[in-house]
């Protein structure tokens, strides 16, 4: 195809979702679903079980035809094209290899039934194998092969035909921890490498921000934000969000009064002011959120500091995990690094220091 | 004195312990004896099957060279497999239709090609019998053969069926997302992962037909009289070890049969349901 050559960060939109829903039964799965996914870019689907993510890779794999709406893939409607005719392949969660078939068999399963001509095929599954180590073990079946590998063999059978789009449904979800983090490094410079546009499904929040180039944080069935790692974590739209990604101190507070920029707001036992209002009107109960590891101590030029009392220090490695007990009673969650100084004691008095920027406001 | 004043009540705990034990050994031993005594006296060398007088391979002669034994064992063995063959893919497209598709009346289906397994045999060769006579058909190996597909489908069905619901569905997702038609993802994902439970459907049925008294009565005719009928009318004129001999081997080729089926499917069975 022409596009090779391209840049993939052009914005050329590769799956196309316009008002998709999907209905079972009496439950909606998904509702009214507008997204667009850029041709070469990391995208993922994050959120809680039930939210509807599977059901959107679903929809666009072809498992699942939607009860309202139109998808496109390359910019064709293949809203009532059946699952084998899209240019769209799948690695899922248990694997799915077949069981009575060898690895080789497997890879070269999209070649067969495509009617590929012996030699071409064998070569296009060594160099699939090649790609994910596992050309040695060609002639295994993959009940002699470990979780780790079985996810490789996968990946290479779905890799082999170059699809266009390549859906991953929580694919580290069965391996450990280590095996899972490699295997992350591993697919993100896979995309990188091959510029096919991933389309990953998750739960596990670190692992979408430290993989994606966009994530869409789904909630009963719609997106609740959409956006760049950064943009998620740093400017979530709502408490929601704010809670589901990272860590965030949720304190309840009230506005005093609000002006163009920014607001003042009353929490823990003091006066605060906060970029930006989101909103809020002057006397309405809000919540404020701030990560823990915006949390200062060093006072230095600071607006905006409160007074507790130390509660707890959790010692955890390469951070140190604090928890104030606020003059209101809320309790500030702070996390610094683990330089080496002495450790605070429990049931200190200390002052802590919050950017305005750093606050935000949400509606309880 | 001391053992018992230690422990007392030992000899009960020890046969409430032994008896599961005791139970079984005598439940085979009822079962297996019979065979034990029918495969020794096709040895004897006189006429009785009581009273053994020597050791002789006469009676196996005998069997061999009885052409009415040969002839029904040919019948047996032809409406064996061709009714095995019909059942089996009689009851392995159903067993997928019923597991893999969705469709009205699915569990009617069900339910009517299990119906034969709690009919009374009997009943079903008199409605079939009737049947086959208002249609005008004449008795032989057609209607033979209908009998004991009759018999032998729910167990065809229930076979293949237990198998095709242990299939992994996504397995099938899984070809038709890579690009398979729904005819390339039978043939080349459904359908090898259920060859093992096919096969076993067909051994069966045909033992199932081999053995078939019941309805063979009912549905053979002249010149199709199978080993079981030829059996049983061979009793009517006394027992003789012939009848010993003949069953001795039917007893080894039935073992051989089971032998080979659990060597060569029964651990390639196990692998292919193993996740």
């Amino acid at each position: 195809m022409s596009v090779s050559d391209k840049d993939p960060s052009q914005q050329k939109p590769v799956v196309e979702l316009k008002g998709v829903e999907k209905r079972f039964g009496t439950f909606t799965a998904l509702q009214r679903m507008d997204l667009t996914i850029r041709e070469g870019e990391f995208f993922t689907l994050l959120g809680p079980s039930g939210c509807g993510k599977t059901t959107t890779l679903r929809l666009i794999a072809g498992f699942e035809l939607p009860s309202d709406g139109q998808i496109l893939i390359a910019g064709q409607d293949v809203s009532q094209v059946p699952a084998h005719l899209r240019p769209v392949h799948t690695v899922f969660q248990n694997y799915a290899l077949f069981p009575h078939m060898s690895v080789l068999e497997n890879v070269a399963f999209p070649l067969t039934v495509r009617r590929i001509g012996k030699a071409q095929r064998l070569e296009r599954v060594r160099a699939a194998l090649d790609l994910v180590q596992m050309g040695a073990f060609a002639g295994r079946k993959p009940s002699q092969l470990s979780g780790g590998q079985q996810q490789r063999v996968a990946l290479a059978r779905a890799l082999v035909n170059e699809p266009r789009v390549l859906l991953l449904d929580e694919p580290l979800g069965a391996l450990d921890l280590k095996l899972r983090k490699e295997m992350q490094a591993e697919l993100k410079a896979m995309q990188r490498r091959l510029g096919i546009t991933f389309v990953f499904v998750t739960h596990d929040q670190e692992e979408a921000l430290s993989m994606s180039d966009r994530i869409a944080l789904m909630k009963g069935g719609e997106i609740v934000q959409l956006d760049t790692p950064t943009g998620l974590y740093d400017r979530p739209v709502n408490a929601y969000v704010a809670d589901f990604i990272g860590e965030t101190n949720m304190i309840p507070a009230r506005v005093i009064e609000t002006d163009a920029e920014t607001a003042l707001v009353e929490a823990m036992g003091t006066r605060l002011r906060v970029s930006g209002t989101q909103g809020a009107a002057a006397g309405s109960d809000v919540q404020l959120a701030i990560r823990p590891e915006r949390v200062c101590e060093d006072m230095a030029e600071l607006e905006n500091t409160a007074e507790g009392i130390l509660a707890d220090v959790e010692f955890i490695g390469t951070d140190l995990r604090m928890t104030y007990r606020m003059p209101d009673g809320s309790r500030v969650v702070m996390r610094r690094q683990n330089s080496g100084r002495a450790v605070p004691q429990p049931g200190e008095t200390r002052r802590l220091g919050f950017r305005q920027d750093d606050l935000r406001l949400f509606s309880r | 004195m001391t053992a018992r004043a230690k422990a007392p009540g030992w000899f009960l705990r020890r046969v409430v312990h032994g008896a599961p034990g005791w139970i079984t050994l005598l439940t085979y031993l009822f079962m297996l004896l019979p065979f034990a005594v029918l495969i020794t006296f096709a040895f004897n060398a006189g006429k009785s099957t009581v009273v053994w007088t020597g050791f002789s391979f006469r009676w196996f002669e005998k069997v061999v060279s009885n052409g009415n034994i040969l002839d029904a064992m040919q019948v047996s063995l032809i409406v064996a497999v061709a009714s095995a063959a019909v059942s089996t893919a009689i009851g392995a497209t159903a067993a997928v239709a019923i597991t893999r598709r969705s469709f009205p009346g699915r569990d009617v289906l069900g339910a009517a090609l299990a119906a034969p397994l709690v009919l009374p045999e009997i009943v079903l060769a008199v409605a079939l019998l009737m049947f086959m006579s208002f249609a005008g058909m004449t008795l032989g190996y057609t209607t033979l053969i209908i009998g004991h597909v009759l018999v032998s489908i729910p167990f065809a069905t229930l076979i293949v069926r237990a198998a095709a619901s242990s299939l992994d569905p996504r397995l099938e997702d899984a070809a038709a997302d890579l690009g398979a038609n729904e005819w390339q993802t039978f043939t080349m994902v459904t359908l090898p992962q259920l060859i093992p439970a096919i096969f076993t459907a067909f051994i069966l049925s045909a033992t199932l037909s081999f053995d078939n008294l019941v309805m063979s009565t009912f549905t053979s005719g002249v010149g199709t009289t199978t080993l079981p009928l030829r059996i049983y009318s061979m009793l009517k004129l006394g027992i003789t070890p012939e009848i010993n001999a003949l069953g001795a081997l039917m007893v080894l080729a039935n073992v051989t049969i089971l032998l080979l089926v659990m060597g060569r499917y029964l651990p390639l069975m196990l692998k292919t349901n193993r996740r």
